[in-house]
């Protein structure tokens, strides 16, 4: 079969996507190799980050020109972004899961446009926007409220005490993280679940199962795979959200989060935040270590994906060996 | 005998209505959880934005912390539709590369790197456009170069939507078209195109969302200004409204936090007004 | 099939025409100036000075039409680094460059262009409207985690009669590139050895850690977090008084070089600048802060206008030219007008002799 010129245009589209991939990675990795030299492996285990005396000449450390006392060290970043997004998938999930069903069996057919395009809106509201209303009110809210109730009911488990002086911190960009991811993964799994044909679902009736089982038992097992895909693009979207969370998580610098409240920063947003700083660095490394820190994100990214990946992978083998 | 009779003499059977009965309840707290934040962010922008409403805002431009947003609601226009254009047939044309024809190795690592763009930090990207097109090809902020960005965001999301919703569609269909003799063309924009066409439109409109709000990779790539866009595609920034909402907060000055506000006001309701007539048009299919 | 997809290829049109034609609409309505004789100049940079150019460029503006100038708060950092690569063409900055990057790029001046001054800031409950007195070697143990409650001895030693409640202090500071942690670090480092040996200053520091320490962005960051934070403590600019006045804060009194504890008023930021005004080298690079003398405010500086001595046209470098030789200047920019809502000071006569005489190395 000849390759027609439609499918030869569609794979070039197509490959639009890796090359744009290939593009910012060697970007990357090419502006930021000094620094990773000059980092070395303890980049990623250093928890101070310094630029060094700005206002003092630089001198040659390993032979790369630095300011004086520069170091930098991401673990506080790395652990801000794991953690922000592990506890805005453990609730989003299961949440998300609940609507799904929700929209597409429980709620009333002719309330389901409505219903869903609520749910729609909230991926609509802007990073700022979310941003905003978190300054503006989920903050003091759980300054005021929820961390002395999470204090007071969970208090014996040291993660959860202490309180909150100031609402800003992990908790905080956990739950706005969540409210961003919520509609990605609903949204994907509500279709996917409107997509179950009907044979499957009468024959779960059928069984004399009532309809949140056929929901659970029946349909979602179905949509296994859809499930998994959009929880990969929800995490995709938490790992990356900068401007919500920078306004949010209290900027934390040099120390790890000790309880859910703590201020905590993320690298995508630290990146924002330092940006401007960084490029007072006349020798250049604190951009080019920035760069780094873009990098290590991406291969985080990358590394999630294969998991991902692999755990589909191993569904769908099961599934087939089971037909 | 009912079912409720049935519940008292079988436990298990009660057990289960029970468990469906919390199941229920669940999902509806689980609705509830999430539709209470989007009416408090709804209301929030809509009580502290309405009081900068005026018909100064959509005839002048902002004036350093004052004015008008004309210039932000043009440059928002501007950067979206020129993202739209360049990045939904190419994130379309990618989606049906991947459903259609993509089963082999490379279409694997197409839908890999795919997820994998969408993870991508919206800074990290408008650094690296800042690097390239702002500075190493010289265009100083500009509209060009912020669509360019955009679209980049967007591509990705729009080929796996495409692909998913284009994969729900049946084989048979497929089948029928190529057993009638249809080119793949054909078979692609006549029959399989269009039943997935609410998913793909979906996808749009959430690309569209997500131009409409990105703030981060704008801030080095369009930049800021507050003149009406002149048409210029390089060597002049251009304003936007999530700057607005973004720096304008950070003011000391009320007239700036109400337009912060009312900009956050317009973004959310474009944003509403997008979404609706998206519904409209995919319910007069039916 | 076929009539359905036309059906909806047309509404598509149909909408994407609207959108098309509402936006020429939208831009043909709007006033615009003579596109042939348009300057456009980018000022970027401090959020300490943004105000200020915020009620400098319309006034500046109105008198020469065809001249657009954006201003953008970004901060000192941002400022600096867009000022050098050209992509604008005014940086506004709280801090002067320093000689290594002044050697990275020679050619870049640094022009003061008015004086302004920085409030340590707390939010105490029941003694906001009492102000407590602070010294340099205090904050940098506030900051270095040293001191963690308000009633240590330390504070209490210099607020004698003054009840401190037993609570831990939160201390706030900017993430972002920030020429008021510059002068707020530079304050620590002048007051106290131990903070210049370990920290230092600069537009951005490796902050100590303090568990529970916040990072806030742009000076109205620090003005909404300390409001919103019982027992926090911030340093904000003094042009957002209104902000503070408006969150309730209380204003710290400041232990200066002699000994004494001020508050920020224009008697005492003008001595401090009068202290140090003669010093003030040809290329005006200098700080301001803990200058001696009995009634100055310690944290006082120049607001510096970073610009390239070689702009992209001799068109570019006159419009930057006229528009900063109008801002030093009394009887513009300098204004009381102008200045006193942001509570600034006027550049000393000899000051803006010297900017003036910078400004015109601008081609």
């Amino acid at each position: 079969m000849h390759t027609s010129a439609f499918r030869i245009g569609t794979i070039c589209l197509a490959a639009l996507i890796p090359g744009m991939l290939i593009a910012v990675v060697l970007f990357l990795a090419l502006y930021s190799w000094p620094a990773i030299n000059f980092n070395g492996l303890g980049f990623l285990f250093r928890d101070t980050w310094s630029l060094g005396n700005l206002y003092a000449d630089p001198v040659s450390v390993h032979g790369a020109q630095v300011p004086i006392g520069a170091q930098y060290g991401i673990l506080v970043f790395i652990v801000g972004t794991l953690a922000t997004s592990f506890i805005a998938l453990l609730i989003a999930v299961p949440v998300s899961l609940g609507v799904a069903i929700f929209l597409a069996e429980g709620a009333p057919p002719r309330l389901r446009p409505t219903l869903s395009l609520i749910v729609e809106l909230l991926a609509v509201v802007p990073s700022v926007v979310y941003g905003l209303w978190g300054v503006a009110v989920l903050v003091p809210l759980i300054a005021h409220y929820i961390a002395p109730g999470l204090s007071a009911v969970l208090g014996f488990i040291p993660f959860f005490a202490g309180g909150s002086p100031t609402g800003f911190g992990l908790l905080s960009s956990s739950l706005v993280l969540t409210l961003m991811v919520v509609p990605i993964i609903t949204a994907t799994v509500y279709s996917a679940l409107l997509q179950v044909p009907r044979p499957d679902k009468e024959a779960a009736y059928a069984l004399g199962a009532m309809k949140f089982e056929v929901a659970v038992r029946a349909m979602l097992p179905m949509v296994r795979g859809s499930i998994i895909g959009a929880i990969i693009l929800g995490l995709g979207r938490a790992l990356g959200e900068t401007m919500a969370v920078l306004m949010v998580s209290g900027g934390a610098l040099n120390y790890l989060p000790a309880t859910i409240t703590s201020p905590i920063s993320t690298m995508a947003s630290f990146i924002v935040s330092q940006l401007d700083s960084a490029e007072q660095d006349p020798t250049g490394m604190a951009v080019r270590s920035l760069a780094e820190i873009a990098l290590v994100l991406f291969i985080i990214t990358v590394i999630v994906n294969v998991i991902a990946r692999m755990i589909t992978k191993g569904l769908h083998v099961g599934l087939a060996t089971r037909a | 005998m009912s079912v409720s009779q049935l519940a008292l003499e079988f436990p298990r059977l009660r057990g289960r209505r029970i468990r469906t009965r919390i199941g229920w309840v669940l999902s509806i707290f689980a609705f509830a959880l999430v539709a209470l934040p989007l009416a408090d962010i709804l209301i929030l922008v809509t009580v502290r934005g309405i009081s900068a409403i005026s018909p100064q805002l959509f005839l002048s431009a902002t004036n350093g912390i004052s004015g008008g947003l004309l210039n932000a609601i043009v440059g928002t226009f501007v950067l979206s539709g020129g993202a739209l254009i360049i990045g939904v047939p190419i994130g379309v044309g990618a989606g049906i590369y991947l459903a259609e024809f993509g089963t082999g190795s490379f279409g694997f690592v197409v839908r890999f790197l795919s997820d994998v763009l969408t993870g991508i930090p919206s800074i990290v990207l408008g650094y690296f456009a800042y690097i390239t097109m702002i500075i190493g090809l010289g265009w100083q902020f500009s509209a060009l170069a912020g669509a360019i960005t955009l679209a980049m965001m967007i591509v990705p999301y729009m080929a796996r939507l495409t692909e998913l919703s284009l994969r729900q569609v049946p084989l048979s269909l497929r089948e029928a078209g190529y057993a009638l003799g249809a080119p793949e063309r054909k078979v692609v924009f006549r029959i399989v195109l269009p039943p997935a066409m609410p998913g793909v439109l979906t996808g749009a409109l959430l690309a569209l969302a997500i131009s409409v709000g990105e703030t981060a990779p704008l801030i080095y790539t369009a930049g800021w200004s507050n003149y009406v866009w002149n048409g210029k595609l390089t060597h002049e920034p251009i304003g936007y409204l999530t700057y607005v909402i973004w720096s304008f907060i950070n003011q000391p000055f009320a007239s700036a936090h109400a337009l912060a506000f009312a900009a956050a006001f317009l973004v959310v309701l474009v944003v509403l007004v997008i979404n609706v007539s998206a519904r409209l048009i995919l319910f007069a299919r039916a | 099939m076929q009539t359905r997809s036309s059906e909806t290829l047309l509404r598509r049109k149909f909408l994407l025409g609207t959108l098309g034609g509402t936006t020429l609409g939208l831009v043909a309505l709007a006033p615009r100036r003579a596109a042939a004789a348009d300057v456009t100049l980018l000022e970027t940079g401090s959020s300490l000075l943004y105000p200020l150019f915020n009620l400098w460029v319309p006034k500046y503006t109105a008198m020469h039409p065809g001249l657009r100038i954006t201003t953008q708060s970004t901060g000192s950092g941002t400022g600096i680094a867009q000022a050098v690569s050209g992509v604008a063409q005014i940086g506004a900055s709280d801090a002067y460059m320093s000689s290594p990057q002044l050697k990275k790029s020679p050619g870049i001046l640094n022009i003061p262009l008015a004086i302004s001054a920085q409030t340590v800031n707390y939010n105490v409950p029941g003694l906001n409207d009492a102000g407590i007195k602070l010294s340099g070697p205090v904050l940098a143990a506030i900051y270095s985690g040293k001191i963690t409650h308000w009633n240590d001895p330390a504070i209490a030693k210099i607020n004698p009669g003054v009840s401190l409640p037993n609570h831990g202090i939160t201390p706030i500071h900017r993430t972002d590139g920030s020429g008021d942690t510059f002068i707020f670090t530079q304050y620590l480092s002048f007051s106290t050895p131990e903070w210049a040996n370990s920290v230092a200053y600069g537009t951005t520091i490796s902050w100590p850690p303090v568990q529970g320490g916040i990072g806030a962005i742009g000076n109205p960051g620090m003005v909404q977090a300390c409001g919103q934070t019982p027992y926090s403590i911030a340093y904000i600019g003094v042009s957002f008084h209104a902000q503070i006045a408006k969150a309730g804060l209380g204003t710290a009194l400041l232990q200066n070089r002699d000994g004494n504890f001020v508050l920020p008023n224009p008697a005492t930021v003008g001595a401090a600048a009068s202290a140090l005004e003669a010093k003030t080298p040809p290329d005006q690079r200098i700080s301001l802060i803990f200058a001696p003398g009995a009634s100055s405010y310690p944290i006082i500086n120049y607001e510096y206008a970073i610009v390239n001595s070689r702009q992209a046209s001799p068109v570019i470098a006159a419009a930057v030219r006229d528009f900063l030789t109008w801002a030093v200047d009394p009887s513009g920019g300098n204004a009381p007008e102008f200045l006193n809502v942001v509570e600034f000071l006027p550049l000393p006569d000899k000051i803006a002799a010297l900017s003036k005489a910078q400004i015109a190395k601008i081609r």
